[in-house]
Protein backbone atom coordinates (compact mmCIF):
# COMPACT_ATOMS: atom_id res chain seq x y z
CA UNK A 1 0.00 0.00 0.00
CA UNK A 2 1.35 3.62 -0.73
CA UNK A 3 2.09 5.90 1.80
CA UNK A 4 -0.13 8.37 3.43
CA UNK A 5 -0.33 11.36 0.95
CA UNK A 6 -0.73 13.55 4.45
CA UNK A 7 2.83 12.51 5.83
CA UNK A 8 4.47 13.46 2.37
CA UNK A 9 7.53 11.06 1.26
CA UNK A 10 9.66 10.09 4.03
CA UNK A 11 12.84 11.68 4.07
CA UNK A 12 15.92 10.85 6.83
CA UNK A 13 16.37 14.44 8.63
CA UNK A 14 19.33 13.89 9.50
CA UNK A 15 20.48 13.42 5.44
CA UNK A 16 18.38 16.27 4.39
CA UNK A 17 20.53 18.45 6.90
CA UNK A 18 23.54 17.45 5.51
CA UNK A 19 22.69 18.02 2.33
CA UNK A 20 20.85 21.56 2.51
CA UNK A 21 24.18 22.22 4.31
CA UNK A 22 26.11 21.41 1.61
CA UNK A 23 23.75 23.16 -0.96
CA UNK A 24 24.38 26.26 0.98
CA UNK A 25 27.70 26.12 0.91
CA UNK A 26 27.40 25.26 -3.03
CA UNK A 27 29.70 22.26 -2.50
CA UNK A 28 29.19 18.51 -3.45
CA UNK A 29 31.02 15.97 -2.02
CA UNK A 30 29.82 12.28 -1.95
CA UNK A 31 27.64 11.50 0.92
CA UNK A 32 28.25 8.57 3.16
CA UNK A 33 24.76 7.05 4.43
CA UNK A 34 22.85 4.28 5.33
CA UNK A 35 19.39 5.70 5.13
CA UNK A 36 18.13 3.32 2.33
CA UNK A 37 14.52 4.22 2.94
CA UNK A 38 15.03 7.82 2.88
CA UNK A 39 13.46 9.24 -0.42
CA UNK A 40 15.13 10.91 -2.94
CA UNK A 41 13.71 14.69 -2.86
CA UNK A 42 14.86 17.67 -5.51
CA UNK A 43 17.07 18.84 -3.72
CA UNK A 44 19.42 15.78 -3.71
CA UNK A 45 19.81 15.98 -7.77
CA UNK A 46 23.73 16.50 -8.43
CA UNK A 47 24.71 15.37 -5.30
CA UNK A 48 26.49 11.67 -4.87
CA UNK A 49 25.68 9.17 -2.27
CA UNK A 50 27.37 6.02 -0.67
CA UNK A 51 24.68 4.00 -0.02
CA UNK A 52 25.22 0.80 1.88
CA UNK A 53 24.16 -2.04 1.35
CA UNK A 54 24.77 -4.66 3.84
CA UNK A 55 28.42 -5.17 2.97
CA UNK A 56 29.71 -1.64 1.19
CA UNK A 57 29.05 1.34 -0.35
CA UNK A 58 27.44 2.04 -3.55
CA UNK A 59 27.91 5.26 -5.67
CA UNK A 60 25.11 6.68 -6.32
CA UNK A 61 24.70 10.00 -8.68
CA UNK A 62 21.34 11.40 -8.20
CA UNK A 63 19.84 12.66 -11.21
CA UNK A 64 16.67 14.40 -12.17
CA UNK A 65 14.78 11.15 -12.72
CA UNK A 66 15.61 9.22 -9.61
CA UNK A 67 13.42 11.88 -7.49
CA UNK A 68 10.71 9.92 -6.15
CA UNK A 69 12.37 6.74 -5.82
CA UNK A 70 14.41 5.58 -2.25
CA UNK A 71 18.08 5.60 -2.30
CA UNK A 72 18.28 2.07 -1.86
CA UNK A 73 16.63 1.33 -5.16
CA UNK A 74 19.68 2.10 -6.71
CA UNK A 75 22.14 0.02 -4.44
CA UNK A 76 21.71 -3.48 -4.95
CA UNK A 77 21.99 -6.16 -1.87
CA UNK A 78 22.25 -9.15 -4.01
CA UNK A 79 24.54 -10.37 -5.89
CA UNK A 80 23.82 -12.76 -9.13
CA UNK A 81 26.66 -13.79 -11.01
CA UNK A 82 24.54 -16.68 -13.05
CA UNK A 83 24.22 -20.35 -13.36
CA UNK A 84 27.56 -22.52 -14.36
CA UNK A 85 26.88 -24.16 -17.38
CA UNK A 86 28.48 -27.24 -16.47
CA UNK A 87 27.75 -30.60 -15.12
CA UNK A 88 27.55 -31.40 -11.70
CA UNK A 89 30.35 -33.73 -12.62
CA UNK A 90 33.00 -31.04 -14.40
CA UNK A 91 32.16 -28.34 -11.49
CA UNK A 92 33.14 -30.93 -8.76
CA UNK A 93 36.51 -31.60 -10.64
CA UNK A 94 36.96 -28.01 -11.30
CA UNK A 95 37.06 -27.70 -14.71
CA UNK A 96 35.05 -24.75 -14.74
CA UNK B 1 -17.75 0.73 -40.76
CA UNK B 2 -16.75 2.90 -37.66
CA UNK B 3 -13.11 4.38 -37.20
CA UNK B 4 -12.54 5.85 -33.49
CA UNK B 5 -8.65 6.63 -32.39
CA UNK B 6 -6.81 6.19 -35.46
CA UNK B 7 -7.42 2.27 -37.00
CA UNK B 8 -9.67 0.58 -34.88
CA UNK B 9 -12.65 -0.14 -36.60
CA UNK B 10 -15.26 -2.21 -34.31
CA UNK B 11 -18.65 -3.24 -35.81
CA UNK B 12 -21.67 -4.64 -35.31
CA UNK B 13 -21.12 -4.77 -31.00
CA UNK B 14 -22.87 -2.32 -28.64
CA UNK B 15 -20.32 0.51 -28.58
CA UNK B 16 -19.76 0.21 -25.16
CA UNK B 17 -17.83 -3.48 -25.82
CA UNK B 18 -16.95 -2.02 -29.43
CA UNK B 19 -14.81 0.74 -27.40
CA UNK B 20 -12.92 -1.91 -26.09
CA UNK B 21 -11.51 -2.87 -29.14
CA UNK B 22 -9.64 0.62 -28.45
CA UNK B 23 -5.80 -0.18 -26.76
CA UNK B 24 -6.18 1.99 -23.30
CA UNK B 25 -9.63 2.21 -23.43
CA UNK B 26 -11.45 -1.07 -21.08
CA UNK B 27 -14.20 -1.92 -19.56
CA UNK B 28 -14.66 1.35 -17.06
CA UNK B 29 -13.03 4.06 -19.63
CA UNK B 30 -15.84 2.53 -22.52
CA UNK B 31 -18.47 3.27 -19.65
CA UNK B 32 -17.15 6.31 -18.69
CA UNK B 33 -16.62 8.03 -22.38
CA UNK B 34 -20.15 6.75 -23.35
CA UNK B 35 -21.69 8.18 -19.88
CA UNK B 36 -19.94 11.53 -20.77
CA UNK B 37 -20.93 12.00 -24.34
CA UNK B 38 -24.60 10.66 -23.14
CA UNK B 39 -24.93 8.22 -25.24
CA UNK B 40 -26.79 4.59 -24.76
CA UNK B 41 -24.02 1.94 -24.70
CA UNK B 42 -25.94 -0.84 -26.19
CA UNK B 43 -26.20 0.82 -29.26
CA UNK B 44 -24.85 -1.60 -32.05
CA UNK B 45 -21.38 0.63 -33.43
CA UNK B 46 -22.30 0.86 -37.04
CA UNK B 47 -25.92 2.10 -35.51
CA UNK B 48 -24.28 5.18 -34.32
CA UNK B 49 -24.49 8.55 -36.32
CA UNK B 50 -21.78 10.77 -37.63
CA UNK B 51 -22.24 12.87 -34.95
CA UNK B 52 -22.24 10.43 -32.28
CA UNK B 53 -18.99 8.84 -33.01
CA UNK B 54 -17.18 12.22 -33.87
CA UNK B 55 -18.18 12.98 -30.14
CA UNK B 56 -16.96 9.67 -28.99
CA UNK B 57 -13.68 10.13 -31.34
CA UNK B 58 -13.12 13.81 -29.73
CA UNK B 59 -13.80 12.61 -26.19
CA UNK B 60 -11.44 10.00 -26.44
CA UNK B 61 -8.79 12.15 -28.40
CA UNK B 62 -8.40 14.64 -25.78
CA UNK B 63 -8.73 12.89 -22.20
CA UNK B 64 -7.19 9.25 -22.58
CA UNK B 65 -4.12 8.05 -24.24
CA UNK B 66 -4.39 5.39 -26.53
CA UNK B 67 -2.74 3.23 -28.76
CA UNK B 68 0.59 4.70 -30.08
CA UNK B 69 0.55 7.29 -27.56
CA UNK B 70 -0.15 4.88 -24.76
CA UNK B 71 2.59 2.27 -26.36
CA UNK B 72 5.21 4.56 -26.18
CA UNK B 73 4.58 6.30 -22.83
CA UNK B 74 4.65 3.13 -21.20
CA UNK B 75 7.77 2.11 -23.05
CA UNK B 76 9.29 5.59 -22.48
CA UNK B 77 8.10 4.42 -18.37
CA UNK B 78 10.12 1.26 -18.49
CA UNK B 79 12.85 2.91 -20.28
CA UNK B 80 13.32 5.61 -17.41
CA UNK B 81 13.52 2.92 -14.69
CA UNK B 82 16.09 1.16 -17.05
CA UNK B 83 18.40 4.58 -17.68
CA UNK B 84 18.71 5.41 -13.72
CA UNK B 85 19.37 1.88 -12.69
CA UNK B 86 17.26 0.58 -10.31
CA UNK B 87 15.96 -1.94 -8.61
CA UNK B 88 13.15 -2.13 -10.95
CA UNK B 89 14.92 -0.89 -14.15
CA UNK B 90 17.26 -3.93 -13.31
CA UNK B 91 14.35 -6.69 -13.39
CA UNK B 92 12.90 -5.33 -16.54
CA UNK B 93 16.46 -5.49 -18.52
CA UNK B 94 16.92 -9.30 -16.93
CA UNK B 95 13.13 -10.16 -18.13
CA UNK B 96 12.64 -11.38 -14.27
CA UNK B 97 9.25 -10.24 -12.22
CA UNK B 98 9.62 -6.77 -10.98
CA UNK B 99 7.15 -6.33 -7.84
CA UNK B 100 8.73 -8.83 -5.72
CA UNK B 101 7.14 -12.09 -6.88
CA UNK B 102 9.12 -15.21 -6.25
CA UNK B 103 11.15 -16.92 -8.77
CA UNK B 104 12.06 -20.48 -7.43
CA UNK B 105 8.82 -21.37 -9.12
CA UNK B 106 6.56 -20.06 -11.26
CA UNK B 107 7.49 -16.36 -13.13
CA UNK B 108 7.22 -17.68 -15.93
CA UNK B 109 5.09 -15.11 -18.07
CA UNK B 110 8.13 -13.51 -17.18
CA UNK B 111 11.39 -15.54 -17.84
CA UNK B 112 9.54 -17.24 -20.58
CA UNK B 113 9.83 -21.44 -21.84
CA UNK B 114 11.61 -23.59 -19.66
CA UNK B 115 15.46 -23.83 -19.89
CA UNK B 116 16.07 -27.54 -18.62
CA UNK B 117 19.63 -27.39 -17.34
CA UNK B 118 21.50 -30.73 -17.55
CA UNK B 119 22.85 -32.86 -14.74
CA UNK B 120 19.98 -31.06 -12.61
CA UNK B 121 18.01 -32.99 -10.00
CA UNK B 122 14.80 -34.77 -11.55
CA UNK B 123 15.78 -34.06 -14.92
CA UNK B 124 16.05 -38.00 -15.43
CA UNK B 125 13.12 -38.53 -13.76
CA UNK B 126 11.42 -36.41 -16.66
CA UNK B 127 13.24 -38.85 -19.85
Amino acid sequence: MARSQKKGPYVDEKLYRKVEKLNQMNRKEPIKTWARVCTVVPEFVGHTFLVHNGRMFNNVFVTEDMVGHKLGEFSPTRTFRGHTTGTKAQRSTGAI
Amino acid sequence: MPRIAGVDIPDGKPIRIALRYIYGIGPANAELVLKEAGIDGQIRANKLTEDQLAQIATLIDNTYLVEGTLRRAISQNIARLRDIRCYRGDRHRRGLPVRGQRTRTNSRTRKGKRKTVAGKKGVKALK
